[in-house]
């Protein structure tokens, strides 16, 4: 029987990744980083599922991580496309460039 | 008789033919449809008046259509033949139908106004149509439609040459001054509304005993205001001298024939209400007093021949009002048709002499014109006999009849008949000197006479029923309202013969003065008490120059001081906060991905503390 992990350090784990992704999110200007902080808050939340889960033992943690997964998949999927668009139109990859939908 | 809805819709359709066509139809096209559209009218009118009389009833009524329903006030769009409205029927189609057909002879060469014919006949046939409206309507809100209607035409017509500023400045002012009449008349109606709940005029006149005194002074007097307004008399007859800016035949439909007397029909048609009221009935008297006092002196020093006509029809009105004032109904509607008759015979007379003079209208310019424009000065003659209201004339008949009713009037008989008979002193004096003015000395204008049958013609048949018009005028109008007092009058007594004499000793007087020069009238009003009395007659007793100070001077000092209106400040300051919150909350659209994050991250942490209930 290996040793149970405490819940609540793997939900600290999560918080902590949670915020390093929001913190990502909220102070880099390159879209690739921006994007990359996004999965890792996406990780942190799908962790927490999967705690969860396990320390209920029920099978839902795990559905919601598999829905997770996809949701990650068609994000980036939408996000490169953006990208992509970004360095077309503004020649570079900051998010700050594309602020013309100011009031 | 079931037919009767032809009357005014004729009109209408000629307005509706027109007024789509705008202007683009052929001049004689326009012709036909504009007067032959009154034409017919008057056919279809004279078929319903036949049908009416054989038929012996009271009163013929014909429902359209319900015009709305709200909360049981369902007012409907009936036409209500009665005698009183069928003699107005009568003038209106007949005299308006004559008027239409010299106006196709006026009218048709004025190239003043590019497709001026079309508008001229849409407007007057919309005016027919409205006027129609007016007397045909059997309930009040009806006849105020109608009311309206021809004060809009009125001032459509008045301000029909609108390249000069004069004629709209005319037209204006003679819609604003009746205006204040008519808003009168509508608070008239509202508290009559108030009282009774019914505008229909029949269950009005049936209902109004249960008046107390005071309120049916109070609307007697409120209605009386609209009618003061509409007929131009004191204190509201400013406009009407100024209106002669239109086109002649529309002075002549408009301003003398028809729409001037919609203020003597509406207190003839709601004379119950008055009868409750002997103030208000005595106000009425008095008005009419003052005015036919008053305008006839100014008609005597008037230049313009036009407006010597528009100061001769307020004191006709004057005698109408006063008749009304003294309970002789029957006589003012019957004056109200006579003078119909002359005035527009009058006033198309005095259009073929100016249009023969090239647009004059300064008598000084005139003279000798008898010999050179025959039709004009017989049919002017024959109109002049009757306004002077010599004997056997039509104007005798109504006129004497209003006398010798005012003149046994119980309290004020003697003071009534002598005014009303210094006036006919004076209608016959200003009549003389126009006339000899216009035709009598020597020449001083070439006339250059173009006028055709269809302007002629109009003149004969109205002179011939100025003449005659007052034979039948018992059988025609003494059953009009239930008074009875028309075929009481002698011709004997002092009164009666004092009656027919003031008009003779003005035309001899009139003739010694301006004719043989007897007394020299220049050298009259050349001395300092002449000349300012000159004036004072000249400007209409001094009213514009009043209202003047009294109304237009505060009115225009105040909009100087407010040029900032102080009750727009509310809504400025309302205007101002939106602007402000929509500036701050527009300060927070960035553009920005990563602040709307930060918004979105900080909000989401101030629910989680809510829900937390930490916060």
């Amino acid at each position: 029987m290996a040793v149970a992990v405490p819940v609540f350090h793997v939900l600290l784990v999560a918080g902590v990744l949670f915020l390093l992704g929001l913190l990502g999110v909220l102070v880099r200007r390159n879209v690739i980083f921006l994007l990359m902080s996004l999965e890792v808050m996406m990780n942190a939340a799908g962790l927490a599922f999967i705690a969860a889960g396990a320390k209920w033992g029920e099978p839902d943690g795990q559905i919601m991580f598999m829905l997770i997964l996809a949701l990650a998949a068609a994000e980036v999927a939408v996000a490169l496309g953006l990208v992509l668009q970004l360095a077309r139109r503004f020649n570079t990859l900051d998010i700050d460039a594309a602020s013309e939908l100011s009031g | 008789m079931q037919y009767l809805w032809l009357v005014p819709a004729l009109p209408l359709l000629g307005f509706l033919v027109l007024f789509i066509a705008q202007g683009r139809l052929p001049d004689r096209l326009v012709a036909v449809v504009g007067a032959g559209s009154v034409g017919l009218a008057a056919l279809a009118a004279l078929a319903a008046g036949l049908d009416f009389r054989q038929s012996g009833a009271d009163a013929y009524a014909q429902t359209l259509w319900t015009w709305m329903a709200v909360d049981g006030f369902a007012p409907t769009i009936t036409l209500y033949l009665d005698s009183l409205s069928l003699v107005m029927m009568g003038v209106i189609t007949g005299v308006g139908f004559l008027i239409h057909l010299y106006a196709t002879g006026y009218m048709w060469n004025d190239h003043e106004e590019p497709r001026g014919y079309g508008r001229f006949f849409a407007y007057m046939n919309l005016f027919v149509f409205a006027m129609l409206m007016l007397v045909l309507g059997d309930n009040l809100l009806t006849l105020f439609l109608g009311w309206e209607g021809v004060g809009l035409c009125s001032y459509l017509l008045i301000g029909f040459y609108h390249r000069d500023a004069a004629n709209g400045y005319a037209a204006r002012k003679a819609f604003v001054v009746t205006r204040v009449g008519d808003t009168l008349m509508a608070l008239g109606l509202f508290l009559l509304f108030r009282e009774l709940g019914t505008l229909e005029i029949q269950q009005v006149l049936a209902a109004a005993d249960g008046l107390s005194a005071g309120m049916a002074t109070a609307i007697a007097l409120l209605l009386l205001g609209g009618a003061v307004g509409k007929s131009a008399q004191v204190p509201l007859q400013t406009w009407l001298p100024d209106a002669m800016a239109g086109p002649t035949p529309v002075s002549a439909l408009i301003h003398a024939a028809t729409m001037v007397t919609a203020g003597v029909y509406l207190i003839a048609r709601m004379h119950d209400v008055y009868l409750l009221s002997p103030t208000a009935l005595l106000c009425v008297a008095v008005v009419g007093l003052a005015t036919l006092f008053i305008s006839s002196f100014t008609a005597l020093v008037q230049t313009d021949i036009k407006r010597v006509l528009a100061f001769s029809t307020m004191s006709q009105i004057g005698y109408m009002f006063f008749a009304l004032g003294v309970g002789a109904w029957s006589a003012a509607i019957f004056h109200l048709m006579t003078h119909a008759f002359f005035k527009a015979l009058l006033f198309l007379a005095a259009g073929s002499v100016i249009l023969a003079l090239h647009h004059e209208q300064d008598m000084f310019k005139m003279g000798g014109l008898r010999k050179k424009l025959p039709v004009p000065f017989a049919s002017m003659l024959v109109g002049s006999i009757c306004l002077a209201a010599l004997p056997l004339t039509s104007g005798f008949f109504s006129k004497d009849a209003i006398m010798l009713a005012a003149f046994d009037h119980p309290q004020h008989g003697l003071m009534f008949w002598g005014v009303a008979a210094i006036a006919a002193f004076m209608t016959a004096l200003y009549t003389t000197r126009m006339m000899l003015l216009v035709f009598a000395g020597e020449s001083k204008t070439e006339p250059h006479d173009a006028s055709k049958a269809n302007m002629w013609a109009p003149l004969v048949l109205l002179g011939v029923l100025s003449l005659a018009g007052g034979w039948w005028g018992f059988d025609i109008v003494g059953d009009v309202l239930p008074d009875g007092g028309l075929a009481e009058v002698s011709h004997v007594s002092p009164q009666a013969l004092a009656t027919i004499a003031m008009p003779l000793l003005g035309i001899l007087l009139g003739l010694a003065v301006f004719g043989r020069r007897l007394i020299d009238a220049q050298s009259v009003a050349a001395t300092r008490g002449g000349r300012l009395a000159r004036l004072f007659f000249f400007s209409g007793w001094g009213f514009d120059w009043v209202y003047d100070r009294l109304v237009k001077g505060p009115f225009v000092w105040l909009a100087r001081i407010n040029e900032s209106d102080v009750v727009d400040w509310l809504y400025r300051i309302a205007a101002g906060t939106a602007r402000a919150f929509h500036h701050a909350t527009a300060l927070t659209q960035t553009g920005r991905l990563r602040w709307y994050a930060v918004n979105m991250a900080v909000g989401l942490i101030v629910v989680f503390l809510i829900v937390l209930e930490v916060l």
